[in-house]
């Protein structure tokens, strides 16, 4: 529709992984039923991985034949995915990875510190309070108010608010 | 008389009055916050509204409902967050409006629609209950099937400038709704045999991680770009807007009554068919849409709160939940002593009047609630990226470990957050991969369903297709809006007009 | 709201060094988490929803009820199995997990939990359209048989309460039913009201009021004795006395804490449940949903467990769907 434009750095690449993806699906797909029946657990599968790979094909035929953007696969790092992305990336991960163990509140605590802190850059003070203050309405909200039971690793919160329970009475 | 009486009563009652506007504001809240669900918020309510009399926990639970469907449109629109799965339509026109500075204009006029909407469904669930809710039990498997053709057709309209890459998210997005245990024969699809894996991958990780996780990284590119400063001096919208805007959101809204009635269906995908209708209906829209079109935002809008009178429906008249929502007010009932089914309306008339009164009253408090605290709210999307950046992602963790208690949901939020915004990156949009995982179950159960039934015998499936009046009625809409959406039909209109 | 908040993080960090390794001379000194199998909304998660807050006021404690849904229950079974056996966190689940070593789903039954309280048992019935020619459970199967093919009959997947139910139907007379699979018996009785199915077993709870109200008809009783709810039907042991060796069974509704949980929790909590269940609100309820009150512990809750094993698992497994033979894991035929 719109004039073509040149295609981003990796895209064709890209397209090449959502094909392999596309064709492992289909592979898998196969493989839950078969073509058995019109009615087999595998086949709506079937026919949506037989579509994802019909059309990531025609989707990587297009983009070989767009130009490429002038730069080289270098400009990838600028501007598709530039180390800002990545290292966030990176950040909330690891997030992820100890927030079962060391619990939300440890972990969520140092992920907010850590990336305002990159992020906003006004001195460590006012990345700490900021931290605090969103993390105890975060908490109020879920924990207290509508009783999701966050991951509580190595705090044990139950016991904390039984004693500060008792400690009101 | 017995009636207005009935329908009254939580107006005029003090404690029952303040009971709906509570829950309204907290439903508010929770149906913008990603991961908390008013399904979720109405059963933790049935234990802790235990022991209280059933007309004070109805109201707040009717609250919670009616605030709920409206609220998951704040974030959609501020943050491009859908609170719920019935405002991811609205974040397609809604997001780009905050983006150009009309956050406050979208969520004033979003609550005004909203409401008429919904008050489009109190009104039908007041004057037509038992011939929609016969009409609604009408459907048969294939005509889910249909209905979920109709809806992913909507394909077409999402896919930006680039179909087929549009077509392979649609695809991509059926697929991950077959993860799992096949809810029919507990076969295991794509689970590698991981138990984690059983219960397929939630919508809402996929949600969330698709559309807020990919844009906080994406906005990334633009930390040194000031943020949009957001006009608030006109929020409640124009008399001219609303009445240009009418009869579309009417439309909708019929669509979301329907929708909302069928026990197989609920409130998203009632937004999403009134999102392509909008799409299909409008000439010219001042500003396309998916760049903030005001049809765009309105039309979902409109529906989804429509959807909720529609799901009261087959509850009160016959006892079958109309979504997850009401399902859980059936429990609700029952612990209350109640017998909900059929004959609910014979045993405890009072019920059908007040339940519609009360929802006509929640509405109202919707207005109220909606339209206060926009400035504030607006505001947000002024908060520095750098502060506000981390605190969508933290949201997104959190909410996608809230809607079931765990950790594997938080990874798949954050692998669809990835992969999302490569997606974006490389001119995939992320509306049809959303749109798929909606209907994938939809049209997976329903058609294997009807072929079973016609003993896999695809002749006898369209014999019986055609010779189904409201089956036809479906099937030739699916090909008329195929016809008119391919190029054949563009080529064949050239030639006439030559 | 910040400071009182940082006054309470204050506490906790003192009480972090204060707590002293728990003892269970007065269980429970916290809050108890209760993790419920099913969906909200669902019958499992209705019933679990309406019993504890009577078990909290014997507690004085809360029981934070949340929802841990898939795989057939058995997500939430491996994660109460996954937490310490303190008696912290309960399992409030339905009678799937009999079935899992069969199924080959999990390794894990209720054998490997402490039951605190079966607290009732619903009633399987056959229900069908009312415009199906047939009223009863032989003019059904005649005309099943005369019909072959033609009778569309719900199901709710294997190991499933239909799914069972039609393998004991099976094992007395063979039919050629078309079985049309729902992912519950909620949508599977509303498709019976539309007319895509004819017939489907269900259990009595959840069919009742649209018997009464006439929107469906009852065509047989699996129990040995009739019903109060269901006036004029007989059981189904009349037509089919094989059935006699399966019967009494039905689905169910327990609370459970890992084995080894100290005995001093245990006891503590099956008392407050066996208050609870007896709660006169609470017995009104499953009455009238067509339940039948247990309120059963110990030794007893155990056998009757133990027999629906059995006799499910050889049932399925007579019936050729079980993935694994009951024999491997010593469950004896019943």
């Amino acid at each position: 529709m719109t004039a073509i434009h040149a295609k981003k750095p990796g895209e064709t690449l890209f397209g090449f992984l959502v094909l392999t993806f596309s064709l492992f699906l289909f592979w898998q797909s196969y493989e839950i039923s078969g073509f058995t029946a019109l009615s087999s657990p595998g086949a709506f599968p079937l026919a949506a991985s037989g579509i994802m790979v019909f059309a990531s094909c025609i989707n990587l035929l297009k983009d070989i034949r767009r130009p490429a953007e002038v730069g080289g696969f270098e400009v990838f790092w600028s501007k598709v995915l530039p180390p800002i992305v990545s290292i966030m990336i990176a950040i909330i991960f690891t997030f992820g990875i100890i927030l079962d163990t060391l619990g939300f509140i440890i972990s969520a605590l140092l992920f907010l510190i850590i990336s305002i802190q990159f992020l906003h850059q006004k001195g460590l003070v006012r990345s700490v309070l900021l931290s605090l203050l969103s993390l105890i309405v975060i908490y109020i909200v879920f924990r207290l108010v509508f009783s999701v039971i966050l991951p509580e690793g190595i705090i044990p919160e139950r016991e904390i608010m039984a004693w500060i329970g008792s400690l009101l009475n | 008389m017995e009636a207005l009486n009935y329908f009254a009563t939580s107006w005029t009652s003090l404690d029952l009055l303040a009971l709906t506007a509570l829950g309204t504001f907290l439903g508010v809240y929770i149906g913008a916050i990603p991961g908390l669900s008013v399904t979720m918020a109405v059963s933790i309510l049935i234990s802790f509204t235990f022991s209280w009399d059933v007309n004070n926990a109805l109201c707040l639970m009717v609250g919670i409902f009616m605030g709920g469907v409206y609220g998951g449109s704040r974030t959609a629109i501020l943050l491009n967050i859908p609170g719920a799965p019935s405002a991811i339509a609205t974040a397609l026109d809604g997001y780009p409006m905050a983006l150009k500075g009309e956050a406050g204009e979208a969520i004033g006029l979003s609550t005004v629609m909203s409401v008429i909407g919904g008050f489009v469904g109190i009104i039908v669930l007041a004057l037509a209950a038992p011939v929609v809710s016969e009409f609604a039990l009408k459907f048969q498997p294939r005509d889910y099937l249909m209905l979920g053709i109709l809806g992913i057709m909507l394909v077409g309209s999402l896919s930006g400038n680039n179909l087929t890459k549009g077509v392979f998210a649609g695809a991509f997005g059926m697929l991950i709704g077959t993860v799992g245990l096949d809810p029919l024969t507990a076969e295991e699809r794509f689970t590698f045999g991981v138990v984690e894996l059983w219960n397929g991958i939630n919508p809402i990780a996929v949600m969330i991680g698709l559309f807020g996780v990919s844009e906080a990284l994406t906005q990334l590119h633009y930390m040194n770009k000031a943020a949009i400063k957001q006009k608030i001096d006109r929020i409640i919208p124009r008399w001219a807007d609303v009445k240009k805007y009418l009869p579309l959101s009417l439309q909708t809204s019929s669509i979301g009554v329907i929708v909302g009635a069928l026990p197989g269906t609920g409130g998203d995908i009632a937004a999403l068919l009134a999102y392509d209708h909008a799409k299909r209906v409008t000439k010219n829209p001042e500003v396309p849409f998916g760049q903030g079109a005001k049809e765009g935002l309105i039309a979902p809008e409109a529906a989804n709160n429509a959807a909720v009178g529609g799901a009261y429906i087959p509850m009160l008249t016959l006892g079958i939940p109309g979504d997850a929502v009401t399902a859980v007010f059936l429990g609700a009932l029952f612990i209350h002593g109640l017998n909900p089914g059929p004959l609910l309306l014979t045993e405890n008339p009072q019920m059908f009047w007040f339940t519609v009164g009360n929802l006509a009253l929640a509405n109202i408090f919707v207005l109220i609630f909606g339209l206060t605290g926009i400035k504030l709210f607006s505001k947000i999307v002024e908060c520095p990226k750098g502060i506000l950046i981390p605190l969508i992602l933290l949201l997104s963790v959190v909410g996608a470990y809230a809607i079931n208690n765990s950790i594997a949901d938080i990874w798949w939020m954050l692998g669809f957050g990835v992969i999302g915004y490569f997606m974006k990156q490389y001119d995939y949009q992320v509306g049809p991969v959303i749109l798929g995982v909606i209907l994938s179950r939809l049209m997976d159960e329903n058609w294997r369903r009807s072929i079973i039934s016609e003993r896999e015998s695809l002749p006898d499936f369209f014999i019986n297709l055609l010779s189904s009046p409201l089956s036809l009625v479906l099937f030739i809409s699916i090909l008329l809006i195929f016809i008119s959406q391919t190029p054949i039909w563009a080529r064949a209109k050239a030639m006439v007009f030559k | 709201m910040g400071v009182v908040m940082n006054k309470r993080l204050i506490c906790a960090l003192a009480a972090l060094s204060i707590i002293a390794a728990p003892a269970f001379a007065e269980f429970p000194k916290k809050d108890i988490q209760g993790v419920i199998q099913w969906g909200a909304g669902g019958s499992t998660d209705t019933v679990m929803r309406s019993v504890t807050p009577h078990a909290e006021k014997e507690l004085g404690v809360d029981i934070v009820m949340t929802n841990r849904t898939g795989g057939v229950g058995a997500i939430a079974t491996k994660f109460v199995y996954a937490k310490k056996a303190d008696g912290y966190t309960l399992l409030m689940g339905a009678e799937n997990p009999q079935m899992y070593k069969t199924l080959g789903l999990a390794n894990l039954d209720y054998g490997d939990f402490t039951p605190i309280n079966i607290l009732a048992r619903g009633i399987p019935i056959f229900v069908a359209n009312n415009d199906a020619p047939f009223n009863n459970m032989k003019e059904f199967t005649e005309y099943a048989k005369a019909n072959p093919g033609m009778v569309k009959v719900g199901s709710t997947g294997p190991g499933g309460l239909t799914s069972i139910v039609l393998a004991m139907l099976d094992s007395q007379v063979k039919l050629d039913l078309t079985n049309i699979p729902y992912n519950g018996d909620g949508p599977a009785l509303t498709a019976l009201q539309s007319g895509a199915l004819d017939v489907m077993p269900a259990v009595l709870g959840a069919a009742i009021e649209h018997v009464k109200a006439g929107r469906m008809k009852v065509i047989g009783l699996v129990d040995v004795k009739t019903n109060d709810l269901l006036p004029g039907v007989s059981p189904i042991t009349e037509d089919f006395p094989g059935f006699s060796s399966f019967l009494p069974w039905g689905p169910f509704f327990g609370v459970f804490v890992k084995n080894d949980t100290p005995k001093a929790a245990v006891d503590k909590l099956v008392a407050a449940y066996h208050t609870a269940a007896q709660n006169p609100d609470f017995i009104d309820l499953m009455n009238k949903r067509g339940f039948s009150i247990m309120n059963v512990a110990g030794p007893e809750a155990e056998k009757f467990l133990n027999t629906y094993r059995s006799v499910s698992s050889w049932i399925v497994h007579d019936a050729g769907f079980s993935k694994k033979s009951p024999e491997e894991f010593g469950i004896p035929r019943p």
